[in-house]
């Protein structure tokens, strides 16, 4: 105990280390906030970067960049309504309505305090029970990675704009598009009509930058002439009460997060959207509506993405299996430094094991502190007006856009969508959906082949798995109580109607 | 006495808000919008196309590579019909309705979408920094028709030199 106590000092007590935290909590901030550059895309640079780097001092700084790249992502999504990453699609939906009427800094206020308790929650859950909860989710099957896209795909209900059918069109089409490219399993081309860029797929990042990102800005010159919203800065900083009246759904969320996150292949994106699901079917008297400026609407995201940094950590710490793609780069890493990842990493290197706690501790009390800084000169680019600030939002698409994989033909994608995204609003089809097809599409396609292929392609085996193992029963009971829960008779019964 | 204040706050903001239309969440309206009925004509015909071009993948077994492909297809399909006669059940767009063209395309979403595409095309010949300083600066000169033109100059070649400085030398991200 002692030992693992001095593990966990050694950052505290190097300054250098201390600095390089505060560094990389800085410079992920505006990574996360800017649309395309991704918290991945970070952490491979420094892997580049680090290379001659004492491991301490590279992982520290990495630590630092995925903390405060996660919570970058929001800072955009609350004011411009463009998520800078995927895990802040559901940040949107609430957020921006919030700014829109002059509370962008107390929106981002509480999403600053309530993701510094969120993934302080994910570490002490790292801290404590990581080799419980990382030897849990390797009993996960393909078949529950598929109940688990579905569980997302019932999102629609909530992100759908109020019409589900034009949202299940609009997820439909999302699915479509991500069949295109490879088929993973097999090599077999699908949808790419001999097209060579088309082999590689569509980036649901370009699809979101468009879908978000130009929609957004052609649907605001619609209205030219209306004024940038006036924001209340008075009071940035929630106060207990109101931290503590969303203290229950605050936990309940990192929980969901720390778990989601630790699920191999799964990461904040789909942890922030069922969290944000789970918000909006289980709060009876929400602060104002559902996407229409709701603190829980902020909150549990949030919450949920951040609390999926410490629970990303759990499989790779202890078993060497990456829980999302920043801590597959961090394995990387570790090996480029001599070192084994796998089950007897923490055995052999305990030090390391509580030095990544250690740092991530430090990165969150440095997105306390950076991040309630930035409040104010954050809240201030919305009162910008939007002759000024639209056409650099396009520039920064355009920045994001390219730097995915260099190309310019996803700059085209990304026009392409952003005009599909401007029909589609016009219309009453929220985007929302077809970027959630996008990013579940692949999971839902290769689990179910996965899972059917283990029953031999026989019909009865498949679905008797769903009955026969214990997580499965549970998850298929979920999306049962799911749908339940969307009929008038539950609504009435708890008084949600 | 604070959580009072936030909560008046929270009334006065609600209100607002109340007079901006938020075109991502759908409304029903008695009339349907000009083209309201072609959106759900062209998703049915991707859906339609969608499953027609899975014919072609490998089938046969539940676990194929065009299981998910036609299923999705059939679903937009459905959907599309849906929204279709759901569309046509509506009053016709109302007299006062701007025709099509007009509702899909007001002047400065053409004017941005025309200077979008030519920045586009620019780009790989004249490079990043030429590009979008010229869209930059056409871009906001056109939205303030006109008026300050200096300034619109001068904030273009300052986000622009921003802009390179953090991405290209701080993040060391390539730019087109």
């Amino acid at each position: 105990m002692a030992q693992n106590l001095q593990y966990f000092l050694i950052p505290f007590l190097q300054p250098e280390m201390m600095l390089l935290i505060w560094i990389g909590v800085f410079a992920g901030i505006w990574v996360g906030a800017i649309p395309g550059l991704s918290v991945t895309m970070a952490a491979s640079l420094l892997i580049s970067f680090t290379f001659s780097w004492d491991i301490n001092s590279a992982l520290a700084l990495i630590c630092g960049v995925f903390v405060g790249g996660v919570y970058g992502g929001a800072i955009t999504a609350i004011l411009i309504n463009i998520p800078g990453a995927p895990a802040a699609i559901a940040t949107a939906m609430d957020g921006y309505p919030l700014a829109q009427m002059g509370e962008a800094g107390k929106a981002i206020g509480l999403c600053t305090t309530v993701s510094v308790f969120a993934s302080f929650v994910g570490i002490v859950v790292l801290a404590v029970a990581a080799p419980v909860i990382a030897n849990f989710s390797l009993k996960f099957a393909p078949r529950d990675f598929f109940l688990l896209a579905v569980m997302g795909l019932l999102l629609i209900g909530s992100i759908g704009g109020g019409d589900p059918i034009k949202g299940i069109t609009a997820g439909a089409v999302g699915v479509l598009l991500s069949m295109v490219g490879m088929d993973p399993s097999t090599g077999e081309l699908r949808y790419t009509f001999g097209n060579l860029y088309l082999m590689a797929g569509i980036s649901f990042v370009t699809a979101m930058i468009g879908l978000f990102g130009v929609s957004e800005a052609l649907t605001q010159f619609r209205s030219s002439g209306m004024k940038s919203p006036k924001q209340n800065l008075d009071r940035i900083i929630p106060s207990w009460a109101t931290f503590l009246k969303y203290l229950p759904l605050s936990l309940r969320s990192a929980l969901l997060g720390v778990f989601i996150g630790a699920l191999p292949g799964t990461g904040g994106d789909v942890a922030a959207l069922l969290a944000y699901d789970q918000a909006k079917r289980s709060t009876k008297h929400p602060s104002r509506p559902f996407g229409k400026g709701a603190l829980e609407g902020i909150i549990a995201p949030e919450t949920a993405n951040k609390g999926a940094i410490g629970g990303a950590f759990i499989p790779m710490l202890t078993l060497g299996i990456p829980g999302d793609a920043v801590t597959a780069i961090i394995i990387g890493a570790l090996f480029i430094h001599g070192l084994k990842p796998g089950p007897m990493l923490m055995i052999e290197t305990p030090h390391l094991f509580w030095m990544i706690v250690s740092c991530l501790s430090i990165a969150s009390v440095a997105l306390m502190v950076l991040g309630l800084i930035s409040v104010k000169p954050f809240a201030k680019i919305i009162e910008i007006p939007k002759e000024i600030v639209m056409p650099v939002v396009i520039i920064l698409s355009v920045i994001g856009t390219y730097a995915i994989q260099n190309s310019v033909v996803d700059i085209f994608y990304m026009i392409g969508f952003g005009i599909i995204g401007y029909f589609l609003r016009l219309y009453g089809y929220a985007t929302g959906p077809m970027v959630l097809g996008l990013i579940l599409g692949p999971m839902l396609d290769a689990n179910y082949r996965r899972t059917m292929q283990g029953a031999e392609n026989q019909i009865l085996p498949f679905l008797q798995g769903f009955v026969t193992s214990p997580i499965s029963l549970f998850l298929t009971l979920s999306i049962v109580f799911l749908l339940f829960s969307q009929t008038a008779t539950y609504r009435r019964w708890r008084g949600l109607e | 006495m604070e959580e009072s204040k936030e909560i008046l706050a929270e009334g006065n903001a609600a209100e607002g808000a109340a007079s901006l239309k938020d075109l991502s969440t759908f409304v029903p309206e008695a009339h349907r919008k000009p083209g309201e009925l072609g959106i759900a004509a062209i998703t049915f015909l991707i859906g339609a196309l969608g499953y027609y071009f899975a014919l072609d993948m490998t089938s046969g077994e539940y676990s194929s590579p065009s299981v998910f492909p036609k299923l999705a297809s059939t679903v937009i399909m459905l959907c599309s019909a849906v929204n279709f006669f759901r569309a046509v059940k509506r009053e016709k767009p109302e007299a006062t309705a701007p025709s099509l063209a007009r509702f899909l395309f007001p002047g400065d979403v053409v004017v941005v979408l025309c200077f979008l595409v030519v920045y586009c095309i620019a780009l790989p010949k004249l490079h990043f920094v030429v590009s979008s300083f010229a869209f930059l600066a056409l871009g906001m000169i056109y939205l303030q028709r006109g008026k300050h033109i200096v300034r619109a100059l001068l904030v273009s070649a300052a986000s622009l030199a921003v802009l390179v400085a953090v991405f290209r030398y701080l993040f060391l991200v390539i730019l087109p």
